[in-house]
């Protein structure tokens, strides 16, 4: 590989690199989701808390992004509305995610 | 229960930001609310183009601030609360391009006052990591939710107060920049009302672009923007463009 070569595909990586983390962090801000007056962030960790308590309790409690206290009555309806959003934002993400291994090749 | 968009324009002699506003408000009617209010003055708003219906409420700007050498007039925003004719509002900075609608979900909230309090450098790096530059963490005062009440105007009475004595309250908390910021501002007031031990945020990141990247195209789903000899573009992401020839794109 000669010097260019090597320079042309270091700035490609680069750009890659950082479209990807720009891909990312714009999933994670759709990932955020109002429900009942608040905030919540429809990751993992919040899917899987939800579908845990959900087979438990008909109602429960669960932490909002600024930590207060959210009473959860529709247990079915918040679960769907989180996956929904989680996997929105992932698929937004894959197709973008796609043109990177394009680019890559 | 009324809600709704303010937002703060004034021409300065260098930037023609009644362009910016144009395009700011096409894309908040689009994704945000169709409900906007401007605050303004006579002279840019004689400049702007028909945009709709909008509400304008006019004043003129407090002067004297300077950014880069430059008029800067951007200290205005402690007004908000009191110029604010809505129940819930949404203040944008006119430089913030909502190409998403993620916004528009913070109207159904129940939080009296919200703020992001961290960026995201869309050209990876990382230029935003502002902690060293004060005693404080920053605030981004780009976006701010807000509702009346009198714990908000509290929270703007405490704003009004700093920054009638912004000087000592710049040099207490060793803020390095010298030049009246809102994001310092909204800050200090924040931390001195909630008694010095947090307060709740918007719980993402602004995307935004750093001041040396030159802005190539505009659509209304994204932006195409050159750093260095890299063009990229972001397309149903919200970005805040701090390079104001924005104007001229």
């Amino acid at each position: 590989m000669d010097i260019n070569e090597l320079k042309r595909q270091s700035d490609l990586s680069y750009d890659i690199a950082v479209a990807k983390r720009n891909a990312l962090e714009k999933a994670h801000s759709r990932q955020v989701l109002a429900y009942e007056g608040h905030l919540f962030r429809a990751d993992p960790g919040t899917i899987c808390l939800v579908r845990a308590l959900k087979e438990y309790n008909d109602t429960f409690y669960v932490l909002d992004t600024n930590n207060n206290p959210v009473e959860i009555t529709d247990t079915d309806g918040f679960l769907s509305v989180l996956i929904e959003r989680n996997q929105e934002s992932l698929n937004t993400y894959n197709n973008i995610y796609k043109t990177f291994t394009k680019k890559g090749q | 229960m009324t809600a709704g968009v303010l937002l703060f324009c004034f021409d300065t002699e260098h930037t023609p930001y009644h362009k910016i506003l144009e395009r700011c408000v096409r894309l908040v009617k689009k994704n945000v609310s169709g409900e906007i209010t401007v605050v303004t003055n006579f002279s840019t708003y004689q400049k702007m183009s028909p945009m709709g219906s909008i509400n304008y409420k006019f004043m003129e700007p407090e002067i004297g601030n300077k950014k880069n050498g430059q008029e800067w007039n951007n200290v205005d925003r402690h007004m908000a609360y009191d110029l604010s004719p809505y129940d819930t509002t949404l203040v944008i900075d006119i430089d913030y391009f909502c190409f998403s609608d993620n916004l528009k979900q913070l109207f159904g909230t129940d939080y009296d006052f919200l703020v992001p309090d961290t960026a995201h450098d869309l050209t990876g790096r990382n230029t935003f990591d502002l902690r060293k530059w004060s005693m404080i963490p920053m605030v981004w005062a780009t976006v701010l939710l807000f509702k009346k009440n009198q714990k908000v105007k509290r929270i703007f009475d405490t704003v009004k107060y700093i920054k009638r004595h912004y000087p000592y309250f710049r040099d207490m908390y060793r803020i390095y920049d010298r030049s009246l910021r809102n994001d310092y501002l909204f800050a200090m007031a924040l931390q001195q009302i909630n008694g010095f031990v947090g307060y709740e945020k918007m719980p993402f990141a602004l995307p935004t672009l750093p001041p040396d990247c030159e802005v190539v195209e505009i659509m209304d789903e994204g932006i195409t923007w050159k750093y260095k000899d890299q063009i990229s573009y972001t397309e149903n992401q919200d970005v805040h463009v701090l390079n104001k020839d924005i104007a001229n794109v």
